[in-house]
């Protein structure tokens, strides 16, 4: 009622129960053997510790991703997860015998390249500190270079800016560059430094002719002062003159200075005579008043006194 | 004749048409799970099955293993290659491992592990064997006694040995490319054991190691039962060939595709 089937081999093999057999335990083998392996490369045998980082942002971060220290991968990214403040925690685990790189002192920090994924570095400076204990949660220190990518668009837009303003042909530095070349262009010129400074070669010759001149001047003033019976000989001679004069006044002023003196004396006798009249004033206003007084009494008791009396209308 | 495809049919027979699409499903996944259930139960495994299983395996896997291994080592080998030279001039050969175990290990070894053992053991179902167990399975689905000796007899060590194929083709040569992989990146030395084996395990996450055996398995079972059923659905209908075709074809490369999408879709999406 069966026919033979096509794909089986028309003849008897020898031993294919025992070829089954090994082949079945064979891949069996390799599939443990497999599966052994990828849980060794997942670090399920090794004993490890954890350490919690939290970062503001865990965007790249995956489980299973590295942690790197000195571009060695010494941690596995286990579980990221939103703490209650907001904040995302990344669960690591170190294996022990990677966590004596670990120390109280490390700084963890997260970069995000353009291209590539997020990297998780740790940085021990001083290694002589003590180990990271199990469980420390440590803050990390984040560095986007996209983040940074629009800041630097806008920086170099506003410096391709200025640049264009710069090298415009009616910009304020072109105008310089040209008065630049200008100046220059006089520098090299038949006065040199003097035409670039004055401007022109004819006002740098007026000024030489002003200056050979002035020159000239001086050489005929030189001669006036200075020279044989020059205005200077003439000054000395006067100011051996005027030396005489002021003896002759300092004599004076000496003579000056005795009849002050002999006036100050008569001053004092004056002040002493002057005392004296005011004591003889007061006298005479004393037998004035007895005068006027006694006219008065006179008066009164005289019968031809007068009615002194005003009488209204 | 009656027609198979929405496109050929009269609107009339659109709903008779999906019916018999549906049935026809019904008809492998329900084939396809009395041969899980019977090659999971220790009563089939008698001594004639055990020799029927065998030589299935022996035909299937031992016989083709050599130069499927070969073959795939070879492409491997290019394909390994062209990967991490072009990383290289990139200036990204730190992703050169990573994507070439991603990409062949996980994807394209157990596919074409799959797509071999259909074309060499799956699709070479011969339909005079098939005539002797469309009896068997016509009164599904409660299956009779006779019915399911015939069963475990003939189609489940088939199955069995497919599935095994696949398993074993796909296991071998994702080993072999992971060795090529390791000797490409950093040649005949120790020193890069410890970076390549924190780079497998960064890839075969747990989820992702679920998901290859799932899929392997997967694969093994689509080339096991469906073209199986497809020959032994059409003998239970009593209907000719359409073609020159093999049956269960065009259904089981359909299939093949929609499992790698699915896992594709799974880990990525």
């Amino acid at each position: 009622m069966q026919e033979p089937k096509a794909e089986l081999p028309a003849e008897p093999v020898a031993h294919v129960e025992a070829k089954a057999v090994v082949l079945l335990v064979l891949i069996g083998a390799l599939i443990c053997a497999f599966l052994l392996y990828v849980m060794y490369a997942r670090g399920v045998f090794e004993k490890t510790q954890r350490l919690v980082l939290i970062s503001d942002d865990s965007e790249g971060v995956i489980p299973g991703m590295d942690m790197t220290f000195s571009g060695f991968p010494i941690g596995r990214v286990q579980r990221v997860e939103l703490a209650s403040d907001g904040k995302a925690r990344i669960l690591i685990d170190v294996p022990r015998k990677d966590a004596a790189w670990l120390r109280t002192s490390s700084v963890f920090t997260m970069e995000r390249s353009m291209v590539g994924e997020t990297r998780i570095r740790a940085f021990s400076g001083i290694l002589t500190d003590p180990l990271l204990p199990d469980g420390s949660t440590r803050t990390v220190l984040r560095g986007d270079t996209t983040a940074e990518i629009p800041r630097l668009v806008a920086s170099a837009r506003a410096l391709l800016e200025n640049l264009d303003t710069m090298t415009r042909t009616d910009s304020t530095i072109n105008a310089t560059l040209t008065n630049l070349q200008s100046a220059t262009g006089r520098l090299s010129g038949r006065y040199g430094l003097l035409g670039g400074a004055l401007g022109s070669d004819e006002e740098a010759r007026k000024l030489l002719v002003t200056l050979e001149r002035i020159d000239r001047l001086l050489l005929k003033t030189d001669q006036r002062v200075f020279g044989k019976h020059g205005v200077m000989d003439d000054t000395q001679a006067a100011v051996l003159q005027l030396n005489v004069v002021l003896k002759d006044a300092s004599a004076s002023l000496k003579k000056v200075d005795a009849v002050l003196a002999e006036a100050q004396a008569i001053g004092a006798n004056a002040r002493v005579a002057t005392e004296d009249l005011g004591a003889l004033r007061a006298e005479v206003d004393a037998s004035l008043r007895k005068v006027t007084r006694l006219v008065d009494e006179i008066n009164r008791k005289w019968p031809f006194a007068r009615d002194t009396e005003l009488k209204l209308p | 004749m009656r027609p198979t495809c929405l496109l050929y049919a009269k609107p009339s027979e659109w709903g008779a048409v999906v019916v018999r699409a549906l049935a026809s499903w019904w008809y492998m996944l329900h084939l396809g799970a009395v041969a899980l259930v019977m090659a999971f139960s220790p009563s089939t495994y008698n001594r004639a099955n055990r020799v029927a299983a065998s030589r299935h395996i022996y035909t299937s896997t031992w016989r083709v293993l050599p130069w499927f291994t070969l073959l795939s080592a070879l492409v491997s080998q290019v394909l390994i290659r062209i990967v991490v030279v072009t990383s290289l001039s990139y200036g990204l050969s730190n992703y050169a491992l990573e994507m070439v175990v991603r990409v062949l290990v996980l994807e394209l070894i157990p596919l074409s592990a799959a797509l071999f053992v259909a074309l060499r053991a799956g699709l070479a179902f011969n339909a005079g064997d098939a005539l002797a167990l469309a009896g068997a399975t016509a009164d599904s689905p409660a299956l009779s006694m006779q019915a399911q000796n015939r069963l475990r007899a003939e189609l489940v060590p088939e199955v069995i040995a497919n599935a095994f194929a696949v398993l074993s083709l796909a296991m071998v040569n994702s080993v072999i490319v992971l060795v090529f992989a390791y000797l490409n990146v950093y040649g005949v030395s120790p020193w890069g054991v410890y970076d390549y084996t924190r780079t497998v395990g960064r890839v075969f996450e747990p989820v992702v190691t679920m998901g290859f055996a799932l899929k392997t398995m997967l694969f093994g079972l689509a080339v096991a039962v469906i073209p199986t059923a497809a020959i032994l659905e059409m003998q239970r209908l009593g209907r000719r060939p359409l073609s020159t075709m093999q049956p269960g074809a065009v259904r089981l490369l359909f299939v093949l595709l929609l499992i790698e999408a699915a896992s594709l879709a799974m880990k990525y999406i």
